[in-house]
């Protein structure tokens, strides 16, 4: 392993060095060395808060490394704009649209092609179309960014910074919240990219992902790269102990009793053409699956169960207690906690602390008027340990947090408030392995205290690992419902795909 | 990008000072500069006529601090202050007794604060635009209500501006309390920490079981309140209403303090100290170019050029990493 790696470095594109970094005092990197290679996809793995996101943003110029060096075809970019032009695009993990452009300006932003001072929209629009096209998808270049789903932004993203070129391509998470189909995509444009003679840094939670599709990986643990070599030396478990320390074990519990009582249903649900006429019973104790491209069916079902918007028609009713809908009070008394998947619009307030925006929700059920920090802080430590919410500093503002600890945070916010019912949308989208494993347990703990769970997830391994029933939607409308232990993860993955009725 | 969003937000334990080290650094070397430059500046006297001055932006700058940091903007607050004044001085001059001026006028505000905060919140139109509108609205009233000359309201009210307590001026004790509820409401209440959760993210707020209408009306009629109090105070402070008193010019001082202060116009984030370092500053500026003597178009320019250096100042902290 030594020996490829040391010889194949002369021809390495993207060369760092010795690199740490550190935020306010403590280190999120710490003497990490790597090279990639044109025409080889290089995974970074590691657990949340290993340093990853940290090492993409040295590698594009937008933190300079505290010391270390950092080389690309011989030079050293000083800022994102240097980096860009020596050929390096990334796709960082907090997407960065412009959310109030349309697709194709922010396709082609910074890039607008004129004639003399002129914008020309035409071949903008062409351009654009074309760039998505060469992906694969179908994406309306006139929609507003900040209308298209979490998946649909990624992609747009993707697309952009593919268009853009360049010799090394980053991408940091890119099939956290996308759908299968979505991930496919993203995965053949890679192996695509990789031919073509482009280095790609890939960054994924998903081993099996990883182990498809790389040709050499370096894991990070604490900042500290403890294994790096090529994909084919190494396996999941190896994978797993690298960067966990230990071996993680996941495995559905036992259900003995068939949940009874009924807790969530879900009655004749109308919106548009995202939800038609949708029906779904979850009972106390049960964790129900809705499987489907992620995106529109649930997060709208997120939007009409939170009562941030009124449904055209149907009803929502919590143990037999009809909700009034479109009312945010009236669905939280009502005992419905909803976990949305795009925690950074809809989820967490990113200026304050982490122990703030983990009880949020809970000191405003409980009408506290007085705001006391130490109280707070005693309060959180248990959420903080359940969730395994790191961080480098104590109580840091939560935007400060690595991806994968800002959704422990989402989670714990609602999770520990007592619920009856909960809504899950993508509840692990970017955490790792041994979080994964955690989440899944504390889920399973939830249903065993009698919570009505519907899970409303893009990933067939977490439905298969989590509920009792999925119901596969397509196109809003519910087009199979299996029991899980029935079926197959193919099975579940070729129905969710060919929408085959069995 | 990250480099600022990794600054701009520190552990919530900085010393407030710390916080603000740049702005405190140029507020010591104008008043360092003013001792050396003018004869007049550290007499007693003087001081105590720059905090007179300055209690009146105070008051309106911590309320609008609490407003700001919820994302909200009260343009209208200078407005209001003119209205109020107006109103309290010819209730005074008709012979009213004090209590009850007092009462009318800061509930007349309260009421002002209101209707604000119910066209932001119901109709969705931009509290800039909303209360900038108001603001042309109120100036308009306040002088109808002097009908355009000077109301004296002779020796009422002089406890308030003239009177001094263990050598300070009332009113200084007057704006201190009113910083330093503001300071432990944004700290250490649900209210206060509901202001930074909806200016940082409203939807989140909402979808988190916070009252967000209830809260911005409150924010709003706060506001009014305030404006209301310093209307009186400025009132007590000048024995008069006149045409100009308040309005327009005392809103952008007070505005400029508190985004001075660091206090963002986005929301999400501000600090009363920072807002009373903000105000302090435009203050001592203010006075030492009188006392300089300087020409009122040097004056524009100079307070222009503090403005920008403060701004930048208060920046170069956050920016570090
Ligand atoms: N701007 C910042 N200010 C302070 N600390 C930061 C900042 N950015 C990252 N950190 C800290 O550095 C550590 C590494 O974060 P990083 O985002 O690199 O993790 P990651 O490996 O990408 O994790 P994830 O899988 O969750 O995305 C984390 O503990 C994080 O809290
Ligand atoms: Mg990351």
């Amino acid at each position: 392993m030594e020996r490829t790696a040391g010889m194949r470095a002369e021809e390495a594109v993207l060369r760092v060095r010795d690199v740490t970094k550190s935020f306010g005092g403590a280190a999120a990197l710490k003497g990490v060395s790597a090279d990639f290679l044109p025409g080889e996809v290089h995974a970074l793995m590691g657990m949340n808060g290993a340093g990853k996101s940290t090492l993409v943003q040295i590698l594009s110029g937008v933190l300079s490394p505290d010391s270390g060096h950092l080389e690309i075809g011989g030079h050293t970019p000083r800022n994102p704009r240097q980096a860009r032009r020596l050929g390096v695009s990334v796709v960082p993990q907090r997407r960065e649209l412009v959310m109030t452009l349309t697709v194709a300006e922010n396709i082609m932003l910074g890039d607008l092609p004129t004639s003399g001072p002129v914008v020309r929209w035409r071949s903008i629009r062409q351009t654009a179309r074309d760039a998505l096209h060469a992906l694969g998808l179908e994406i309306d270049v006139d929609a507003v960014a900040g209308d298209l789903t979490v998946a649909e932004q990624t992609m747009v993203e993707v697309a952009r910074e593919v268009r853009r070129g360049g010799r090394v391509l980053i991408l940091d998470e890119p099939t956290a919240c996308l759908g299968p189909e979505a991930a496919t995509q993203i995965r053949e444009l890679v192996t695509r990219l990789r031919d073509s003679g482009v280095a790609v840094v890939f960054i994924s939670h998903h081993i099996s992902e990883v182990l498809g599709l790389a040709d050499r990986i370096t894991v990070l643990r604490d900042g500290r790269v403890t294994w790096s070599g090529l994909a084919k030396e190494t396996d999941e478990r190896g994978l797993v102990r690298d960067m966990v320390g230990r071996d993680v074990v996941s495995r559905r519990p036992a259900r003995t009793a068939e949940p009874s009582e009924v807790g969530l249903s879900i009655r004749r649900l109308c919106q548009g053409r995202f939800i038609e006429d949708f029906d779904i019973e979850v009972r106390r104790g049960e964790i129900v699956a809705v499987l489907g491209p992620a995106g529109d069916a649930q997060s709208r079902l997120f939007d009409l169960l939170s009562g941030r918007r009124r449904p055209e028609s149907g009803t929502v009713s919590i143990a037999g207690r009809a909700i009034r809908s479109g009312s945010i009070d009236r669905s939280l008394a009502g005992g419905l906690r909803c976990v949305t998947g795009d925690r950074r619009r809809l989820g967490l307030i990113p200026g304050l602390t982490v122990d703030e925006n983990l009880l949020l929700a809970q000191d405003r059920l409980d009408r506290r008027k007085l705001h006391r920090w130490g109280r707070l802080a005693e309060r959180a430590a248990p959420l903080r340990d359940d969730y395994r919410v790191v961080s480098l500093v104590r109580n840091p503002p939560v935007e400060q947090l690595s991806g994968g600890n800002q959704q422990k945070v989402l989670l714990a916010k609602w999770l520990g408030t007592g619920p009856a019912a909960v809504l899950l949308e993508d509840p692990t989208n970017g955490v790792d392995v041994a979080a994964m494993a955690e989440i899944h347990t504390l889920v399973d703990a939830l249903a065993a205290e009698g919570v009505a769970v519907l899970l409303a997830s893009s990933s067939a391994e977490e439905v298969m690992r989590l509920a009792d029933r999925v119901v596969v939607v397509r196109d809003g409308r519910r087009v199979a419902e299996h029991r899980v232990d029935d079926i197959t993860r193919d099975e579940l993955i070729a129905t969710t795909l060919g929408g085959a009725l069995r | 990008m990250t480099t600022e969003t990794a600054a701009r937000t520190l552990p919530r334990v900085t010393p407030r000072s710390f916080q603000h080290a740049g702005l405190l650094v140029v507020l010591v070397l104008i008043v360092a500069y003013a001792g050396v430059a003018t004869d007049s500046f550290l007499s007693s006297n003087n001081l105590i006529n720059v905090l007179r001055q300055v209690s009146v932006v105070a008051v309106i700058a911590a309320g609008l601090t609490l407003l700001m940091t919820a994302g909200g903007m009260d343009f209208s607050m200078g407005g209001n202050v003119a209205v109020t004044t107006a109103v309290a001085a010819q209730l005074l001059a008709h012979g009213r007794p004090a209590w009850l001026t007092l009462l009318v006028s800061i509930a007349l505000a309260i009421v002002i604060g209101l209707v604000n905060g119910a066209v932001v919140t119901f109709t969705g139109v931009a509290p800039f635009v909303a209360t900038l509108a108001t603001a042309t609205l109120l100036d308009g009233v306040a002088l109808l209500v002097i009908d355009g000359m000077s109301v004296s309201i002779g020796e009422h009210l002089s406890t308030l501006g003239n009177g001094r307590t263990l050598g300070l001026p009332n009113l200084v004790f007057v704006a201190v309390l009113v910083l330093g509820l503001t300071a432990l409401v944004m700290r250490y209440t649900t209210f206060g920490r509901d202001a930074f959760a909806i200016g940082g993210n409203e939807d989140v707020a909402r979808l988190s079981g916070i009252n967000v209408v209830r809260d911005k009306l409150l924010l709003y009629g706060l506001a009014g309140a305030l404006a209301g109090l310093a209307g009186i105070m400025l009132l007590s402070r000048l024995a008069a209403s006149s045409p100009g008193t308040g309005g327009l010019q005392l809103q952008l001082t007070a505005v400029a303090a508190v985004v001075i202060g660091g206090t963002s116009l986005a929301g999400g984030r501000g600090t009363v100290g920072g807002t009373v370092l903000g105000v302090l500053l435009l203050g001592v500026v203010a006075n030492v170019l009188n006392l300089l003597q300087i020409s009122s178009y040097y004056q524009q320019i100079s307070v222009g050029a503090v403005l920008l250096i403060a701004a930048i100042a208060n920046l170069v902290r956050r920016r570090r990493h």
